[in-house]
């Protein structure tokens, strides 16, 4: 039952080196968790935290996203989704809805989750959107430069957020993935590390990446948090990756798809593939 | 220094509110043992914004753009001034985590003595790998500035968001 929060390794408390100006903007969040899983019996908790140098109200809703062939999340308006996700969107419950923190204040939203007698046994899927209001947002954003006389001067203003996904698994599902051709191309911001995966089954998976030489102990590259929803039977995963491990990456490699650490790490797939 | 003390407290009392509520936490009080959940976090920081600066507009429609690594490219017919820059904005969570980022294609702005423009935007990436230290995104634009563009201050808002999959 906890299956989800067991076995966490050490949260990462990382130290951002490197910031070049003062944070100007509010609306800075931190939620935590990044995933969740329900089975229907029991609800759970969200944290979000004002992480910003000023008081600000968010605003958290449920949204329906897509999965495209190439990995993205298009978003969905209320009147495309499909009834599947319109029973997502009625299933899933949570509060509050708008909440204003003051600088470092940890918020608890609270997910509730009601299956309706009768569901099809599925994965419902609603992806929650964490975000300031842009009053908030706008209000400090105001310092931005000052016209010239004669001049036009700009100010666009980023209402920004965080959306994590909220899965309801109804009834005994399972899936399979299973990793295809991979290759490495170049793209407008660099080179990139690809791969397909192709998924059966009727829910979705989702696990991490590791990219190995054969032989070689310390894996080449490591990509956590890899999904395919069921809405797409096969995605591309593409990830950027430096210019010097672009190059080492090419030539034979074993790539393995593992479930994530939280539910046992189990191995999904494995290939051996000649990255071209 | 500052932002270090800051998450150290984000953690505790993220843990103390889940705590509070882990049935474990009941059971666990009759042995003495602490249980405590840590869950994995995101964060998303906004660090710049997207400035145009100041442009003083010409006799015939031009366009300004900026790129996502902040260089400003001002066309033949206006004068630009002042320090344009991207806007950026760190993530920080899991280590290896892929994070989609992305958000409005173009944004609309209305000028504070009347007038519009639009500006499309652009961003440095479709999705982000984590290091340790997190990893960051920018989002340029071109400004598409008309004939004799009425003075004044321009503002407009756009959405941004970090997914996680």
């Amino acid at each position: 039952m906890l299956r989800f929060f067991k076995g966490f390794g050490l949260l990462s408390v990382v130290l951002l080196g490197v910031v070049t100006e003062p944070v100007q903007a509010a609306g800075d969040l931190l939620v935590a968790p990044t995933r969740v899983v329900l089975d229907g019996s029991r609800g759970t908790e969200v944290v979000l935290n004002n992480i910003g140098a000023e008081p600000a109200t968010y605003r958290i809703s449920l949204e329906i996203k897509r999965m495209t062939a190439v990995g993205g999340l298009d978003e969905i308006t209320e009147e495309d989704a499909t009834p599947a996700e319109r029973t997502a969107l009625g299933m899933i419950a949570f509060s509050p809805r708008r909440v204003t923190l003051p600088p470092n204040q940890p918020q608890v939203i609270r997910v509730g989750v009601r299956i309706p007698e009768g569901t099809p046994p599925g994965e419902y899927r609603a992806h929650m959107l964490f975000r300031a209001v842009p009053d908030a947002a706008a209000a400090v954003a105001a310092d931005a430069a000052k016209p010239a006389a004669t001049g036009v001067s700009i100010a666009l203003i980023p209402i920004y957020g965080i959306t994590i996904p909220v899965i309801v698994r109804v009834g005994d599902l399972g899936a399979e993935a299973v990793i295809g051709d991979a290759w490495v191309a170049e793209t407008p911001d660099g080179p990139a590390f690809n791969f397909g995966l192709t998924r059966t089954g009727n829910r979705s998976v989702y696990g991490d990446i590791e990219v190995t030489r054969p032989g070689a102990s310390e894996p080449l590259l490591r990509a956590r948090g890899i999904a395919v929803y069921p809405e797409v039977g096969a995605r591309e995963v593409s990830l950027r990756v430096p210019p010097e491990l672009a190059a080492k990456l090419k030539g034979p490699v074993r790539i393995r798809y593992t479930e994530d650490r939280e539910i046992g790490g189990g191995t999904i797939d494995e290939a051996e593939r000649v990255v071209k | 220094m500052r932002k270090f003390g800051m998450k150290r407290a984000i953690v505790g009392a993220a843990i103390a509110a889940l705590a509070l509520n882990a049935p474990a936490a009941h059971a666990a009080s009759a042995t003495g043992t602490a249980t405590a959940k840590i869950l994995r976090q995101i964060t998303l920081t906004n660090t710049s914004a997207l400035q145009y600066a100041t442009i003083i507009s010409g006799a015939s429609a031009s366009t300004v753009a900026v790129s996502t690594a902040g260089v400003r490219t001002c066309g033949a017919t206006l004068s630009c001034l002042g320090t344009a820059t991207a806007a950026s904005f760190d993530v920080e969570g899991t280590e290896g985590a892929v994070v989609l980022v992305g958000g409005d294609s173009s944004v609309s702005l209305a000028g504070s003595l009347g007038g519009t423009m639009t500006s499309s935007l652009t961003y440095s990436a479709a999705n982000i790998t984590l290091g340790a230290t997190g990893g960051s995104f920018q989002v340029g634009g071109t400004l598409s500035v008309g004939a004799n563009q009425a003075a004044g201050d321009y503002t407009g808002t756009f959405n941004v968001t970090a997914d996680y999959q």
